[in-house]
């Protein structure tokens, strides 16, 4: 056992020779191995990345939140917009009716949102997200408040005008002084800040609170009607834990259908939207992604596995006589065949190596240069090293073989 | 004992070795000696099976190897030891891991310390010592080629085939080479075959000669008949070098 590790050894030491005594040749057998490793692995990072992204979005929204809204999120090719059009927009009133209609709905809540330049003395940042919100919207959105608070119910029934502005708004607009208690100006009214959100860094949906100026619904139905088109009203629903989203969508369609009296025959005005259904259109698109990242890399491979293939005949060629020499002293056929397949391994765990290396040093150039949350994923690293040995198998066995098959009788007069 | 009868080879049309009869006897360490192209190699590799012969037969004591199976024909040449041109040792193994190496592949009932105990055993017999742990680059030729035959009697064969033994030795370690072989081959009563061009050795311990001329076995006999053959091609051979001829005219 220890000699055919110590044989095995020598496999890897003479490849390795192999690799310095002929560096060109060696690079460039490797590099089909080396791009294809770095392709297959820097694309499924990038879409590990981007999924890592987009779920922690989703999660984010509230992934047992339904939204029923006037227009779904899900568009086909032949999306008949115009029937949607005349649908009526979901009002405050209704999400009210959905909670004392049906005990699957834990928590529902009204939203509503338009942008606005506010201002605080003689600083202001235009087009600035506000969203008008009923008062149980904590209990649905996942975030967390760094300095002052949220609404207080009395605040949301009463329609008070305070405001819980995010992390970036807060910076922009105050520049280091504290923001809570202080009066910012929007809609040509005042407004008292009462709390800041912590910040949450970038969203795939842009639906982060950083740059966004949270309002009491109250306030804002004070003075605009919330319900118009433009402000993109939403009734946001979740249901209790032990019922399952289909159930709770089944409920909720319902019971939309039962306030608006739609008959049982109609369609319905309304639009249920779950972040499952996003989530779902993504793995899609991420399957097309990596699809494509193994056929990049699988060409690229296939051309490394054929330079491991001939260099591996080189080897053979060179190492005829102490193949021999072991045969005529007893090595079994496996024996030789073994100490190929490790060397072709060897040389193909190289190429993957270095192209794992490249794929490290690009992530991090990205993370730096890009502010990107790449990291390589242990089940990618492990997936580089087992396609590299997968490729080095295959593409040494035929010449492992030919060593394995060889006749002693070429070492007997070999000048060893 | 190996006989060999009637051992016919050609390759391409063209015979290389012509109806070959000879015996080599246990004890003893026969010689094939011959010019290049003479036929000797292909000679060489009939015996150990490494070449099928087109006619004839090489018997291994009462077996009759030519019409062996592939099979049966392994457990012969677990019988034998071999000897390589130029040593041929592994350069990533060690001296003993060198000579443990054919009692790895070939015998499975040894226990490692049994291994071990024959490694030092071959080691201690031809006089390499305290080397168990270096690696053939950091010995001489000399102690190279006696690792190469402790390698090759480490399975106690009962016959020893050696390629040129002296291929790139001085004079001097040559003959310490040569006298070994045949010490050995007596101690264990093996057949030992050299191939060789060297006449030393053919006079150092030729205890039988074979000498092949076209792939036709010339003339046989002893050490010291092989001076006085009264043969032409034998002669040519013999006399060869300008140190043989001085010999000679005395």
């Amino acid at each position: 056992m220890i000699l055919f590790v110590k044989l095995l050894k020598e496999s890897a030491v003479f490849a390795w020779g192999s690799v310095v005594s002929n560096k060109l040749r060696t690079v460039l057998t490797l590099l089909g191995i080396t791009i294809g490793i770095f392709a297959i692995i820097s694309v499924f990072s990038v879409v590990d990345a981007l999924e890592r992204q987009i779920r922690n979005s989703i999660a984010s929204l509230g992934d047992n939140v339904i939204y029923v809204q006037k227009w779904p999120w899900e568009f086909s090719a032949d999306f008949a917009w115009w029937r949607y059009m005349n649908r009526p927009n979901p009002r405050p009133s209704e999400m009210e009716e959905i909670l004392r209609r049906t005990q699957v709905i834990e928590t529902a809540v009204f939203g509503a949102s338009t942008s606005r330049t506010v201002e605080y003395l003689n600083r202001s940042i235009e087009r600035v997200p506000i969203f008008a919100v009923s008062h149980d919207y904590d209990k649905i959105r996942v975030f967390e408040i760094d300095n002052g608070r949220y609404f207080s119910p009395t605040e949301s029934a009463a329609g008070r005008n305070v405001a819980v502005i995010g992390s970036d708004v807060a910076r922009n607009l105050f520049e280091g002084t504290d923001p809570v208690g202080r009066t910012i100006k929007f809609f040509g009214r005042n407004v008292e800040v009462i709390g800041v959100f912590a910040p949450e860094g970038e969203d795939m949906f842009g639906s982060n609170h950083d740059e966004m100026v949270l309002i009491p619904l109250g306030f804002m139905s004070s003075f605009i009607d919330v319900t118009g088109d433009r402000y993109g009203p939403m009734i946001m629903a979740q249901g209790r834990p032990n019922f399952s989203n289909d159930e709770v969508m089944d409920e909720l369609r319902g019971v939309m259908r039962s306030i608006r009296r739609i008959s049982p025959a109609a369609e319905d005005n309304f639009a249920l939207n779950r972040t499952s259904l996003l989530t779902t259109q993504f793995d899609s698109l991420f399957a097309i992604l990596k699809i494509a990242g193994w056929i990049i890399g699988g060409f690229s491979i296939l051309v490394g596995g054929f330079g491991i293939a001939n260099i591996m005949f080189v080897s053979v060629k060179e190492r005829t006589t102490i193949i021999g020499i072991q045969k005529a002293l007893g090595a079994k056929n496996y024996f030789i065949l073994l100490q190929f397949l490790a060397e072709a391994v060897f040389l193909s765990l190289m190429g993957g190596a270095i192209g794992l290396l490249l794929v490290f040093g690009g992530t991090w150039i990205a993370s730096q240069a890009f502010n990107m949350d790449l990291l390589i994923q242990m089940k990618n690293v492990m997936l580089g090293i087992n396609v590299s040995v997968i490729i080095g198998l295959v593409a040494g066995f035929v010449p492992a073989y030919s060593a394995a098959m060889l006749n002693p009788v070429d070492a007997i007069r070999a000048n060893t | 004992m190996i006989r060999a009868t009637a051992l016919y080879k050609a390759f391409d049309g063209k015979p290389v070795l012509k109806e070959v009869n000879t015996t080599f006897e246990k004890g003893k360490t026969n010689l094939i000696i011959g010019q290049s192209g003479s036929g000797k190699t292909v000679f060489m590799k009939c015996l150990v099976g490494l070449v099928e012969p087109d006619n004839g037969d090489v018997f291994y004591d009462d077996i009759n190897f030519t019409r062996l199976s592939l099979r049966a024909r392994g457990r012969v040449r677990e019988k034998m030891g071999m000897l390589f041109q130029g040593s041929a040792l592994f350069d990533s193994l060690t001296v003993e891991e060198n000579v443990i190496f054919p009692l790895e592949m070939f015998n499975k009932t040894m226990t490692k310390k049994e291994k071990l105990d024959r490694a030092q055993f071959c080691l201690d017999r031809v006089n390499i010592l305290n080397a168990n742990h270096l690696y053939p680059a950091e010995i001489s030729g000399g102690m190279k080629k006696r690792v190469a035959i402790a390698r090759a009697i480490a399975n106690n064969p009962e016959y020893l085939f050696c390629d040129e033994p002296n291929s790139g030795l001085d004079p001097q370690t040559a003959i310490v080479i040569d006298n070994l072989i045949s010490e050995i081959t007596k101690e264990f009563n093996m057949t030992t075959v050299i191939n060789t061009h060297d006449m030393n050795s053919v006079m150092e311990i030729g205890d039988h000669v074979v000498f092949l001329y076209k792939g036709n076995l010339w003339w046989e006999g002893t050490s010291s008949e092989i001076l006085t053959t009264g043969n032409k091609e034998v002669e040519e051979f013999v006399y060869a070098s300008e140190l043989m001829r001085k010999l000679k005219t005395g």
